[in-house]
């Protein structure tokens, strides 16, 4: 009848402890849906997570899951893609522990282009801390007592270091439009390479004016783009707040050689003192 | 993207009507767990009680599918007038010091939307079977909201529909 009606067969009997109207809860809604749809086998999908209000994600699904380190759900989901490649990998988290802990993670995970779905919940603040500045934080937000004036920081673009980082999947989504999310996931997920979606996933307790985004949030004026030229000209002409699929290209990925280059023994030997 | 309105075969709109009230029945259900972590069990209550009649309606469309083979659907293949079906409930809409009137409020929000999206199939679907069903959700629909309108009006005598909170989570540190 309809695959949706098991979406909530993915989801574990812990209940998430996001604060009510947070848009983690959209992403956690959009994937399992996604999951459904693609009809994946839990024993085939692992969700992979730094740390942060929204790496809280893994515990939250019935399949196989990681809730790592700061900033190290790309490192975790790079190796766990590498060890069992056919399974499908989800690595997650927010925009504190992805672009600024996990950084340089993010520009080489990019680089290597692993075929696996990274999905940032991007809501401008380190909310699990209490709301400090977090990197894609706007330089004049003062309301944290940490940067009384504001960090007069440029934020982080995170879709454009994707693009100049080689990933071959990005796009922007955002938690208030979450059929549109779900139909970005599944994209995602489909291809075969590193895909990169940024979703813009207010915070409603200690960034309240993003209850806003909803009325500034646009589809991308254009069709998705193979040409890097044409996506980083649109990306810098945009305002950071267009959503749906900016660049999609068939980039070659980064897969284990199939077959060992070096031995165990040779390992051994190389370590001995 | 398919215009609801435009669908010609009974099974597609029953599928589509199945899952509108499934996903509503299961939204009800996040924000009734969201509410039951957060230690409101009357807002909670609330939720799961608004999950369970919208689980109801999704087995009288199963009643009605009988012998019927349904397509499967997306929400997402569809063009909708809120962001998603529309009975679901956003979850921006919902907030740590909700009230049971607003949340009923939402309700009836979502019931007036069930209500205009089945009128407007009635009016403008091709199929006479189709608009015939249309026709039938929507007396259902008008019923539920004026159910609603009663219960608000009710709870509204009997309790505020405000909340004071004195040490809000949201002091930055």
């Amino acid at each position: 009848m309809t695959n949706l009606a098991k979406a909530k067969s993915y989801k574990s009997d812990i209940k998430p402890i996001w604060c009510p109207g947070c848009g983690d809860f959209a992403v956690l809604s959009a994937l399992t849906k996604a999951f459904a749809f693609l009809d994946l086998a839990k024993q085939d999908l692992a969700v992979i997570s730094g740390i942060g209000c929204s790496s809280r994600l893994p515990a939250y699904f019935s399949s196989y899951g990681f809730h790592g380190i700061h900033g190290r759900a790309l490192p975790i989901a790079s190796g766990l893609k590498l060890a069992r490649p056919e399974l499908t990998v989800i690595a997650s988290g927010g925009d504190g522990d992805g672009f600024s802990i996990g950084g340089n993670h993010f520009i080489h995970a990019c680089r290597r282009n692993l075929d696996m779905t990274y999905i940032v919940m991007d809501n401008e603040v380190y909310g699990m801390t209490k709301g400090q500045a977090s990197p894609t934080t706007q330089p004049d937000w003062a309301s944290s007592k940490l940067t009384p004036h504001g960090t007069g920081v440029r934020p982080f673009q995170p879709a454009a270091i994707a693009l100049a980082s080689g990933a071959s999947f990005i796009a922007r989504a955002f938690s208030g439009d979450p059929n549109g999310m779900t139909k970005l996931i599944i994209a995602a997920i489909q291809h075969p390479g590193f895909s990169f979606i940024q979703v813009l996933s207010p915070c409603p307790t200690f960034r309240p004016e993003q209850k806003l985004w909803k009325h500034q949030v646009e589809a991308f004026p254009h069709e998705p783009t193979d040409d890097p030229v044409k996506a980083a000209t649109r990306l810098y002409t945009d305002d950071g707040m267009s959503s749906g699929l900016i660049f999609q290209s068939n980039y070659p990925t980064w897969n284990k050689p199939e077959v060992a280059q070096t031995s165990v023994k040779q390992f051994e030997e190389e370590f001995v003192v | 993207m398919i215009k609801p309105e435009s669908i010609e075969d009974l099974e597609t709109f029953l599928a589509l009507a199945y899952l509108l009230e499934i996903e509503s029945s299961d939204r009800y259900t996040e924000l009734a767990d969201n509410m039951q972590v957060h230690n409101d069990p009357e807002v909670e209550q609330l939720f799961r009680k608004l999950s369970e009649y919208s689980g109801k309606h999704a087995s009288e469309i199963i009643e009605h599918a009988e012998g019927m083979v349904l397509p499967n659907v997306a929400s997402w293949d569809f063009e909708w007038q809120s962001p998603e079906g529309p009975e679901t409930t956003a979850f921006e809409f919902v907030e740590y010091q909700i009230t049971p009137v607003k949340v009923l409020q939402l309700a009836l929000h979502n019931e007036i939307r069930g209500h205009d999206f089945y009128a407007h199939i009635a009016e403008q679907s091709p199929s006479e079977e189709i608009r015939k069903l249309a026709t039938e959700f929507t007396d259902e629909e008008s019923e539920h909201v004026e159910l609603l309108k009663n219960w608000i009006a009710e709870m509204e005598q009997n309790k505020g529909n405000t909340r004071d909170d004195m040490d809000p989570p949201n002091m930055p540190e």
